[in-house]
């Protein structure tokens, strides 16, 4: 595909991350989080997004077709989203795909404990206390990867768009999985919120 | 860690904004909506539900929940939020307004009659019942003359009359504004009320502040550069710093404080409108709250870019505030004109508007389906384009070009019997 037929929509989501969603799959059926630069080797997109001077990126998250960035710099979205973008238009018009799927580590690599256990100790949490609850309003949170104790999740049906979507992950989610999960170390959102279509509570007022 | 009581709308644009902030500042954040959250119970001191139509029982509560967790700031996000962190401000020692300042701020007619009586310039206004014969009071009122809703904000119900045929008219739309049972709830008493007042021509700016310890920091004025000469007063753009002469900038800010003192704001942000002709600057609004929407964006302060909320929120809790000295970029937002009545259906040309030079942003908050309702019934703009620029002229420019990549496809729908805007959810 022409670089030119790809369309990016950036969706700051406050100084230092930006959530860019691309009219095609980045990577398709997949999540992968780079946490440092050193991890992007093999990835051209990550790895291109990294080596944007003077952004200071300090993580990347690709899912599907949405790329969310992490950077340090206070340089202003403007001016960093046209670099972003153009570093996703070329690694989707090469080759070789944009990101390499995630490697999961062995048993007992690295973190005390492993990503897949703690994908399971979140998903439990997920199926029994936090779906049961957001269904009130008609809502539902899935649990898409644990990446470095890092957690990532979508929300969908109420939750997504919902005016009041940052409250129930910071507040709730992110609170309950420090309680019953301490082991996770973060959580990311990677829902696209533009496009819910039933939100339970929808800003309203100027 | 402190802990922040943040007063959040269900309906707020603000959310996200404000939690971030939080977050940023590193406390401890308990969130109260006025409608229960479904997580409440896995939190409970993250999470409160207040009835924000009930400032003082609202204040009981959050007394009864401080005695579990004690409390150290309060902040409110708009009027309503602004009149409830007053009355609980002053119920737990707190810093904040007294309640009687915030409900001068979020009220029209009691704003007016203490801004007259501290002599600070306002059009002259008169409060009249809905009930009163229109056509009578058509009579009685000097031409052209303004209708507006007392306790309505966005300029909701607000409509221009050059004649008494156009007041009788404008008395119609407004009373089927008032009579929608959501916004009599929301409007209590004052639904029954109007006010006319003199319709100011000029310039109209807007005027954002941080008040400490009873003085006005100004943290920028924005020109409206689009003229707001009725018969409706939707806004557009808001661009920043202003163009207006030093000397006038000055009298500008001097009318501003001089209303804060006459309200009796003594604590946190407020929002000010103001006309200015040759007869000098005319306050037209101030609230005790931050400049609403998601407006805040194009506002960031210091080198390291603050948020306007982060630094709300550092006032509120008594901390240090990194700076209050706007960037020195100029940076404007576009509240996106409503394009008509109807439902919408798609909207194009997002991705080349955020391709013009100088765009920052642009926010579609409207959803596919969703009733658009014009002004004066309806109040909720369809998004948000955001720009940063060297000069104004520049950021003005920008958001007039990306405005013009956008399209708005509606499907035509019937006007409501009652002729009233949406209602929250």
């Amino acid at each position: 595909m022409a670089e030119t037929d790809i369309r990016i929509t950036a969706e700051p989501i406050d100084e230092n991350r930006c959530k860019f969603v691309v009219s095609q799959p980045v990577l398709a059926g997949g999540v992968r989080r780079f946490a440092a630069a050193g991890e992007a080797h093999g990835s051209p997109l990550a790895e291109a997004i990294f080596a944007i001077p003077g952004l200071g990126v300090s993580e990347l998250i690709v899912s599907g077709n949405i790329v969310t960035v992490v950077k340090q710099a206070p340089m202003p979205w403007q001016a960093a989203g046209r670099a972003v973008g153009a570093a996703i238009r070329a690694a989707l018009a090469a080759d070789v795909p944009a990101v390499t799927p995630a490697r999961k580590p062995a048993t007992g690599e690295g973190l005390a404990v492993t990503d897949d256990a703690l994908y399971e100790q979140v998903a439990k949490v997920f199926d029994e206390q936090v779906n049961p609850m957001v269904a009130r309003h008609g809502g539902r949170v899935e649990l898409i990867d644990v990446q470095d104790a890092v957690v990532m999740l979508r929300m969908g049906g109420g939750c997504q768009g919902c005016g009041m979507a940052d409250v129930t992950l910071r507040q709730g989610i992110e609170g309950m999985l420090a309680q019953l999960v301490p082991a996770v170390r973060g959580i990311v959102d990677i829902t696209d919120h533009a496009t819910g279509s039933n939100p339970y509570f929808q800003a309203s007022k100027k | 860690m402190p802990r922040l009581l943040l007063l959040l709308p269900t309906s707020t644009y603000r959310t996200a904004a404000f939690v971030e902030a939080a977050r940023r500042i590193g406390v401890e954040l308990t969130v109260a909506s006025e409608q229960p959250s479904t997580l409440e119970a896995a939190n409970p001191a993250g999470f409160l539900t207040l009835d924000f139509e009930q400032p003082e029982r609202a204040a009981d509560a959050a007394r009864v929940f401080a005695t579990q967790h004690p409390i150290n700031g309060v902040a409110g996000v708009d009027d309503n939020t602004a009149l409830v962190a007053a009355a609980i401000a002053t119920r737990l020692g707190l810093k904040g307004n007294p309640v009687h300042a915030a409900m001068a701020a979020s009220d029209k007619f009691l704003q007016r009659e203490q801004l007259a009586q501290a002599h600070v310039p306002i059009p002259r206004f008169v409060l009249r019942n809905l009930e009163e014969d229109p056509a009578a009071v058509a009579k009685s009122i000097p031409y052209p003359c303004v209708v507006k809703p007392v306790r309505l904000s966005a300029s909701r119900g607000v409509i221009r009359a050059d004649s008494p045929q156009a007041f009788v008219a404008a008395h119609g739309r407004l009373r089927a504004i008032l009579q929608d049972p959501a916004t009599a709830a929301a409007c209590g008493d004052r639904a029954r009320h109007y006010l006319i007042e003199e319709f100011v021509p000029g310039y109209e700016v807007a005027l954002e502040g941080l008040v400490v310890n009873r003085r006005l920091h100004v943290l920028a004025i924005f020109d409206k550069p689009d003229p707001l000469d009725g018969p409706f007063f939707e806004e557009t753009i808001y661009v920043t710093p202003s163009s207006v002469p030093a000397g006038l900038e000055a009298a500008i800010e001097d009318c501003a404080e001089r209303a804060v003192r006459a309200l009796g704001i003594v604590e946190g942000p407020i929002h000010a409108e103001l006309r200015y002709n040759e007869r000098g600057p005319c306050l037209i609004e101030l609230a005790a709250r931050p400049i609403g929407g998601r407006c805040s964006a194009v506002l960031r302060f210091g080198d390291q870019g603050v948020a306007l909320e982060e630094v709300i929120l550092r006032h509120a809790l008594g901390m240090p505030i990194p700076s209050l000295q706007r960037e020195s970029l100029a940076a404007g937002v576009m509240m996106i004109p409503i394009p008509g009545a109807g439902t919408l259906k798609e909207v194009s040309g997002v991705a080349e508007a955020k391709a013009v030079p100088l765009i920052e942003d642009v926010q579609i908050t409207a959803l596919p389906g969703e009733r658009l309702v014009p002004f004066p019934e309806g109040s909720r703009y369809p998004g948000f384009i955001f720009a940063r620029g060297e000069t104004p002229r520049d950021v003005e420019a920008a958001l007039r070009a990306a405005h013009q990549k956008l399209g708005f496809t509606l499907l035509p729908q019937q006007p409501p019997a009652s002729g009233v805007g949406p209602t929250p959810p």
